[in-house]
């Protein structure tokens, strides 16, 4: 499975993705957005997975998800109004 | 860069504005105030004549760089973004309430580490209090805190701030009458370095940060939250580099740079149940803002106008402190400052329970 990496625009944001790859029993993770992705400082979520998702996602949370490959990261969706 | 290679540069960019830090000193900032967020938007409100603490009037260029020096950077690797409208008014009041603990401690989180240091011991106590902010703030976070998105604004509605610091910088040259200035010999205010040795400390250190992220809040937060150390590294690496200088210049200067005791300490008491409070309001508050002080001035630098709008709310809590008497001097904390660190907790309490548990549609 691809790994992917979405970030928010609140920490809960990312809280409550967490709990969706969870209960689709994707290893997923909470940690801080990397410096490469933004200049904030705020939570992403990193997982094993699919995108788009299986499930609707918190409407309105999410700032963009990016495909990681190797070093880099690969914009697969970003929210309008970024 | 790789997450190896962003830790690297962390511990360098904190090693770096530790060694500026002490250097200020040696340059003519008060003792163990190489750098102070708070003092020095505290001096600049003083300055402008927004209190009248003589003691403490001065517009500082350390400030003015730190966020010209964030906003040209951000600028020049295409990372500013005019962004807004996240509880503006909430967060005005978190950066009043900061304020509010940061002159009861005398010092915002960036000074606490200066003065851990330069041997002031009170900042162990300051520490453990700020941690216990950090940690009350994250307890909200993992429960739903949210002070919702911001949006895309008008160029100039983020470049407004960045403006403003070059305005300051005018009327600092300029010194017209109506701008306050301590003496010399009048107390904390009066102690600078030279202009443009502050200014480039100031850019060189809001450069830094608008690079790597540090932040002394986010640093333990981090932790707390996902067992990630690298933003603390950078915590620690300002404190090591300040350290070390100042060993260095007390061993070659006729200076004291680095004094380790309780008492006696410059431009601090040895209060430690208020010493902890204040730094706890601190951590609280600014957890929730996402940031420290030194953060919230970056973070303008890149267009955040909420962040600018918190800058407001510190600049507005330094001038109340100085005009009602709740900001502490060496002779320790006053009644209504201890009065105000009380309501100042309760009401980020109360700012974070209402945009944790009473947020409108929310959903868990």
């Amino acid at each position: 499975m691809a790994v992917y990496i979405a970030t928010f625009y609140a920490h809960f944001g990312a809280v409550r993705f967490k709990r969706l790859c969870d209960g689709w029993h994707w290893p997923a993770r909470m940690m801080p957005v990397p410096r490469r992705l933004s200049s904030s400082c705020g939570t992403c979520v990193r997982w094993e997975g699919e995108w788009p998702t299986p499930g609707p996602v918190p409407e309105g949370e999410m700032e963009q998800v990016v495909l990681v490959d190797g070093d880099t990261y690969q914009p697969v969706w970003v929210a309008e109004e970024c | 860069m790789n997450l190896k290679g962003e830790k690297t540069g962390i511990i360098l960019a904190g090693l770096v504005i530790g060694v500026i830090a002490s250097l200020l000193v040696l340059f003519g900032n008060p003792a163990n105030m190489g750098f102070c967020i708070a003092c020095f938007l505290r001096d600049t409100a003083g300055a402008l004549g927004l209190h009248r603490a003589a003691a403490v009037q001065y517009i500082r260029p350390e400030i003015i760089g730190i966020v010209l020096g964030s906003f040209i950077l951000a600028l020049g690797k295409g990372e500013f973004k005019a962004k807004g409208g996240s509880a503006p008014m909430t967060r005005f009041v978190l950066g009043f309430c900061a304020m509010v603990g940061c002159l009861m401690f005398l010092g915002c989180p960036f000074r606490m580490i200066v003065r851990l240091g330069g041997g002031d011991l009170n900042a162990i106590l300051g520490l453990i209090g700020f941690a216990a902010g950090i940690l009350t703030g994250v307890f909200f976070l993992n429960k739903g805190y949210s002070l919702k998105r911001s949006y895309q604004l008008p160029v100039l509605e983020g470049a407004i701030l960045p403006a403003v610091q070059v305005v300051l910088l005018v009327l600092l040259i300029a010194a017209p009458a109506f701008i306050f200035f301590t003496e010399p010999d009048g107390g904390p205010g009066g102690k600078h370095a030279a202009l443009i040795i502050s200014l480039i400390a100031g850019l060189v250190v809001g450069a830094l940060a608008q690079r790597t992220r540090l932040c002394m809040v986010g640093g333990i937060r981090d932790v707390v939250l996902f067992k990630e150390f690298r933003l603390l590294t950078g915590f620690a690496a300002i404190l090591v580099g300040c350290l070390v200088c100042n060993l260095i210049l007390t061993a070659v200067t006729p200076g004291t740079y680095f004094k380790a005791a309780f008492a006696g300490q410059a431009v601090a008491h040895t209060d430690g149940l208020w010493n902890a409070l204040g730094m706890y309001l601190v951590g609280f508050a600014c957890v929730l803002l996402g940031g420290c002080p030194l953060r919230q001035l970056v973070l303008s630098g890149e267009g955040n106008a909420d962040s600018a709008v918190a800058v407001l709310g510190l600049i507005t809590g330094a001038a109340f402190c100085h005009n009602f008497g709740l900001a502490s001097s060496a002779d320790g904390p006053t009644a209504n400052g201890k009065v105000a660190v009380l309501l100042g907790i309760a009401v980020v309490a109360v700012i974070a329970c209402a945009n944790t548990f009473f947020q409108e549609g929310k959903k868990n």
